[in-house]
């Protein structure tokens, strides 16, 4: 045997013998009283574990203050006991040798009146006991800024300090003041109290300390001295965060980009820029998120007035986006800056942005264009450069003058420039395909804008739930001043006279325009039952237009072209005033209203600007528009949707305008000052179901659109081809749209399938040469594909897409025109080796239209590999391949009105490109299963 | 005469007053920080979860009103009829959501609509494992003390609330057990918050009286909270955010 199994044994018995000594479960009783020995009835009493405070038992003291807790288990205990007003008192309670064990008297002590007075009913504070510490939160207590720590113990209750700045805690000197536990520049009090500013202080404690004799010692004397000690805060939350990229490419390819954000809990602050030209002419969503900060999404900033004004969606103005269409090549670069400040009541943002853009284009284009019972093609081969750019500046103020009123005012100003050069060369074939017409065109134009923007708006509650008043007015002034210069030389094939062989113009357009508008509008909410409200709403609208055009000469700029000149003034008012009830209760939400509305209109027509009034155009219309809209939420996750309402919209100031655009001589365009509103009955109807055990959703679209009178562009062809469009009032033509879409797994977190249709059929009115044409547009997509997910590292996406496109025309009926599109995408996201991913994508997309003989196919292959470097991920390098079989290029199959049109353009095609990315925050070393934000 | 008045007065002050502190309805505003929420779910990056609190930090609040009936025995925690001033109005559907307890049977009966089912949770009451600690602070008119419990499902780390004057073991959302009424909750730092704002005592054995007909699938406390447990591990590896559809 040896010494540990001995020792073994003995633990043994000593052990049972405690078991048999101490019973298993035990009765404890006892009296709570306050410190003058008065009982304290109805005290919470309760059992913790000593080892986590986990709660046992509790009990309520009876009317005489007593307590017991009968049968429990015999072990050691936290005893805890909390009264009102109180300290809550602990006292560790060892296993019990006895069935029975009274605890006797236990007294506790009264929490100070004025802390909890002050402290937890006045600044709602909370108070933090460990022994006879006790603890709040600074914060709560408001003192002015640039205070110092005196100042505020001045207004925490049981602390007084005297004018030179002595300190008494419940009525006793303080001896020491420590900062985080340390003492602060010696032994002076006063030194940290006076020196440090109030707001680095969180918490403040106040205990009776060991004496700096017993620190000293290490032994305990028992004195007990009054300490404060200050804990500091953890800082204002602050940080930053940021990236910055640099790339550069085969056939000079070149990119850099960076972002940088700092903030503390009021301001953010940042700087965002790029400079590529691999045709982004913006920045990406998350970067404008970043850079916008909290000022992204602003709800309650639409200040015009309507039916369904309920739900207000939170929008995102995104003028620095990347908007590239997929024609051309781009050189872009912007930078800007963003300040946010939101504090209590108020939020402030304001920011720049400066962008510019060079586009180099060559595109082809053939159209075919159908009259009555012949038709014509135009070959149009063009280059355009151009640059364009513009400064912004903004700034939005909200400010919530008490909890029921709020202002919002916002502000926008923006210079913009443009210029460019169109090289273009046109062709008209007539029905037998023979060219009958060359033009050349050569047509630059310059154009400076200024536009001002001012809105405020002021929200208030009533005190009487769900009654609400909003009023709104917006002032904005633009200003655009240009000129074009065309220059086109035409030669008639056809023509017998030589004179008529050739024609050149020359020209020099000087455009300046102006416009004012005033806006204003009121809403107002009623309360009627908690389910029914009662809403009405008045918008005003005033806009008045000048716009001025001469035309000169290009060779002589002293010959005005008159009859191509004008000079003209618009003034458009416009008022509404509507009203409807709405019903709304537990996913069922009705509304129903009637608006009127009048346009009032004056157009002053003269020769030039300071000649007298050629003709003066005064029009006034009216209209009764009703609105209807139904959502109903049905049990099992079901969704259905209806709106009617009738639109009315007046014509657009260019469509107005008595102005002949002349500058491409085959195709000239004027405005109309006869033209009546727009108007037609919209109606959408939808339905969907969503399972949000499986995330499987399916839903049905469908809107429909007639038109009382729609804003059509007439034409006149002339035994030259030459087109003349002009904008007239004509009733027919509906718009109807049908989809479905679902998504459900195949496999749960591994297969998602996802499939949407849609059928989209249209017919359109336009008069040819005085002809009435109907083109009816029949629209087919169905789109099909997976996401496949097999394990964390793998991600797959594979997608399929059919197109048909049907057009008739009435007046050229075996002309049916029949574009088919096909498409293919798949992507692979590999995270092959730790920190390394590989992702390639493939496009295959096919266009084709058999009457124009054009078949066209594209595959695209991207390829790229990246690798995280560094601490925490910061740097990724990434080699990436584009269009590895060189074969990107823009494609545009369109049918419009009488004619279909096959678009050609050039663009970005293969090219390489190795780029290095910073980030501040580290890349994620994982893939993103999910494209979306959470 | 005047005497006997005076008496009837007594009496009628004395129940008055005792019936006042353990029959009522606790109004709660329950209020759920997204971005918060958000940045507890695992699967986010670093640089995600940065950008998610830059945007939308401080204007991601989404209020609710509950209700809380309470008599000496039981218990009932309901979503409240009100709407909030961001709804404009709007109401969207209120789910099947009632959380009956009574003590004195030990016995629960909680109607949850979930994932586009509707489940009747019965089971006898399992006490949280509570820890109290040492802090005291107003809540609607009551010091309160501090208690604080886990939930290992969710992910949760809970701190309540409870009454120190308030003798009932009722509280809001799924909780109950301590010595006094939980009047505030906060969920995982404040991603969501249950707050008391007022307490109305009045008679409310009507409003606690089970539901007549009670429609869902009959389940036990054990099964419901395995079905979220499967339910919140599925959509993480989809990396999805599960308490999109289930209550937090």
């Amino acid at each position: 045997m040896n010494k540990s199994l001995v020792l073994l044994i003995a633990l043994f018995f000593t052990y049972t013998n405690l078991f048999a000594q101490n019973p298993a479960r035990v009765t404890i009783r006892g009296v709570v009283q306050d410190t003058s020995a008065m009982t304290l009835s109805g005290a919470t009493v309760m059992l913790l574990q000593p080892k986590d405070s986990s709660l046992v038992n509790f009990a309520r003291a009876n009317d005489k203050g007593s307590f017991e807790f009968r049968n429990v288990k015999n072990a050691s205990y936290l005893l805890k006991i909390s009264y009102v007003g109180f300290l809550p008192y602990q006292q560790k309670l060892k296993e019990f040798p006895n069935d029975v064990n009274d605890l006797g008297p236990i007294k506790i002590k009264p929490i100070a009146k004025e802390l909890l007075e002050v402290v937890v009913k006045t600044a709602k504070a909370p108070l933090s006991i460990k022994g006879d510490t006790v603890e709040y939160n600074a914060a709560s207590f408001k003192v002015p800024p640039g205070s110092s720590v005196e100042d505020l113990l001045r207004r925490l209750p049981g602390i007084e300090v005297d004018a030179s700045g002595n300190i008494k805690a419940q009525g006793k000197d303080v001896k020491r003041v420590l900062v985080d536990g340390k003492t602060f520049f010696g032994d002076d009090p006063k030194a940290a109290t006076k020196n440090l500013g109030a707001e680095t202080i969180s918490k403040v404690q106040v205990y009776n300390g060991k004496s700096d004799q017993a620190l000293l010692t290490g032994a305990d004397d028992g004195k007990k001295e009054k300490t404060i000690n200050l804990e500091l805060k953890d800082e204002f939350k602050k940080g930053a965060f940021g990236k910055i990229t640099a790339a550069v490419g085969t056939s000079d390819r070149g990119v850099l980009r960076g972002n940088y954000n700092r903030f503390n809990k009021k301001e953010q602050f940042s700087v965002l820029g790029y400079a590529n030209n691999i045709n982004e002419t913006g920045v990406n969503w998350s970067d404008y998120g970043e850079f916008k900060g909290n000022n992204s999404f602003n709800s309650n900033d639409n200040g015009d007035f309507g039916f369904g004004n309920g739900n207000r969606f939170y929008y995102m103005e995104g003028d620095y986006l990347n908007n590239f269409d997929g024609k051309g090549f781009t050189n872009n670069f912007g930078t800007g800056v963003n300040y946010n400040y939101t504090h209590q009541k108020t939020k402030f943002s304001s920011s720049y942005f400066y962008n510019q853009t060079k586009l180099n284009l060559d595109q082809y284009q053939s159209t075919k264009t159908f009259l009555q019972n012949s038709n014509f093609t135009t070959l149009d081969t063009n280059n355009t450069v151009s640059f364009r750019n513009s400064h912004s500046v903004a700034a939005r103020l909200e400010q919530m003058l008490d909890s029921s009123n709020t202002i919002i005012a916002k502000t926008n100003l923006r210079f913009s420039g443009s210029n460019s050069s169109v090289n273009q060369v046109q062709q008209y074939l007539n029905n037998s395909e023979d060219v009958q017409n060359r033009i050349n065109m050569n047509n630059g134009s310059n154009l400076n804008a200024y536009n001002f923007n001012f809105t405020a708006i002021y929200r208030h509650k009533f005190k009487k739930k769900g009654r609400t008043f909003a009023a709104s007015s917006t002032l904005s002034t633009s200003s655009t001043d240009g000129t074009d210069n065309i220059r086109s030389l035409t030669r008639f094939f056809n023509a017998t006279n030589v004179n008529d062989q050739i024609r050149a113009i020359s020209q020099l357009n000087q455009n300046a325009n102006t416009t004012t508008m005033i806006k204003a509008g009121v809403n107002y909410l009623e309360p009627l039952s908690k389910k029914v409200y009662w809403e009405s709403f008045y918008n005003f609208n005033n806009s008045g237009q000048n716009v001025g055009r001469d035309a000169f000469n290009g060779n002589l700029e002293s010959q005005r072209y008159d009859s191509l000149s004008t000079y003209y003034q618009n003034q458009i008012t416009y008022n509404r005033v509507g009203s409807g009830l709405r019903f709304s209760n537990d996913g069922i939400n009705l509304s129903f209203g009637l608006a009127v509305l009048q346009y009032d209109l004056d157009g002053k027509v003269y020769p030039q600007k300071g000649k007298p009034l050629t003709a003066n155009i005064s029009k006034q219309y009216q209209a009764l528009t009703p609105n209807f809209s139904a959502n109903i939420e049905f049990k099992n996750n079901a969704y259905m949707g209806f709106n009617y309402t009738l639109n009315v919209e007046a014509p657009s100031i260019t469509d107005l305008q008595p102005v002949v655009q002349n500058n491409n001589p085959f195709y000239i365009t004027s405005g109309n000052q006869d033209l009546l509103p727009a108007k037609n009955h919209e109606l959408s109807f939808d339905i969907s179901k969503f399972d949000p055990a499986t995330f499987a959703s399916i839903g049905i679209w469908s809107s429909y659109r007639y038109y009382l009178s729609q804003i059509v562009y007439s034409q006149t062809v002339d035994a030259n081809l030459v087109t003349r469009t002009r904008p007239e009032n004509m009733s027919g033509g509906k718009n109807f749209n049908v989809g479905m879409y679902s998504s459900f797994p195949i496999i749960k977190t591994k297969w998602t399938m996802n499939i949407s249709g849609n059928i989209n059929t249209s017919n359109t009115p336009t008069i040819v040469n005085t002809v009435v044409n109907q083109t009816n547009n029949k629209n087919y997509t169905i789109n099909a594909g997976f996401s496949i997910t097999p394990s964390e590292k793998l991600i797959m996406n594979i997608e399929g897409n059919l197109g048909f496109n049907n057009i008739s025309y009435t007046i050229e009926n075996n002309q049916n025109q029949n574009i088919r599109t096909k498409g293919l995408s798949t992507s692979v996201k590999w995270n092959f080796a730790k920190k390394t991913f590989f992702e390639t994508s493939f496009d295959y997309n096919s266009y084709r239209n058999d009457r124009f003989g054009f078949d066209q196919e594209i595959p695209i292959l991207n390829c790229s590999v990246r690798r995280l470097f560094m601490k925490e991920n910061r740097m990724e390098v990434r080699l990436a391949a584009f269009d590895i079989f060189n074969k990107r290029q823009s494609i545009v199959q369109t049918g419009y009105l009488n004619t279909v049109s096959n678009q050609q353009a050039l663009t970005l095609a293969r090219y390489f490109m190795l780029s290095l990315t910073y980030n501040l925050k580290g890349h994620s070393d994982k893939l993103k299963k999910n494209g979306g934000f959470f | 005469m005047k005497k006997i008045f005076l008496l009837a007065l007594l009496y009628i002050a004395y129940f008055t007053s005792f019936g006042q502190n353990n029959e009522g309805v606790v109004y709660f505003t329950r209020t759920t920080y997204w971005t918060k929420l958000n940045s507890t779910l695992t699967y986010l990056s670093k640089q995600e979860k940065e950008r998610m609190s830059y945007m939308f930090g401080g204007k991601d609040d989404w209020a609710n009103y509950t209700l809380l009936y309470f008599n000496d025995n039981e218990s009932k925690y309901v979503n409240s009829e009100e709407k909030n001033d961001q709804s404009e109005g709007y109401a969207w559907r209120k789910e099947a959501y009632s959380i009956g307890r009574n003590f004195t049977k030990n016995t629960m009966t909680d109607v949850i609509e979930m994932l586009g089912k509707t489940y009747i949770v019965e089971d006898s009451l399992k006490l949280p494992e509570w820890k109290i600690l040492n802090d005291l602070k107003e809540v609607a008119g009551h010091i309160c003390m501090k208690a604080q419990v886990e939930d290992p499902i969710k992910n949760q780390k809970i701190t309540a609330w409870f009454a120190q004057d308030l003798p009932s073991q009722a509280g809001p959302e799924r909780l109950w057990g301590l010595p006094g009424m939980i009047l505030e909750l906060d969920i995982n730092d404040g991603a969501v918050t249950v707050v008391a704002s007022k307490i109305e005592f009045k008679k409310v054995d009507k409003e606690l009286e089970p539901p007549k007909k009670l429609k869902g699938k009959k389940i036990t406390d054990a099964e419901y909270q395995g079905m979220i447990d499967k339910f919140i591990k599925e959509k993480i590896k989809e990396e999805i955010n599960p308490f999109w559809v289930i209550r937090y």
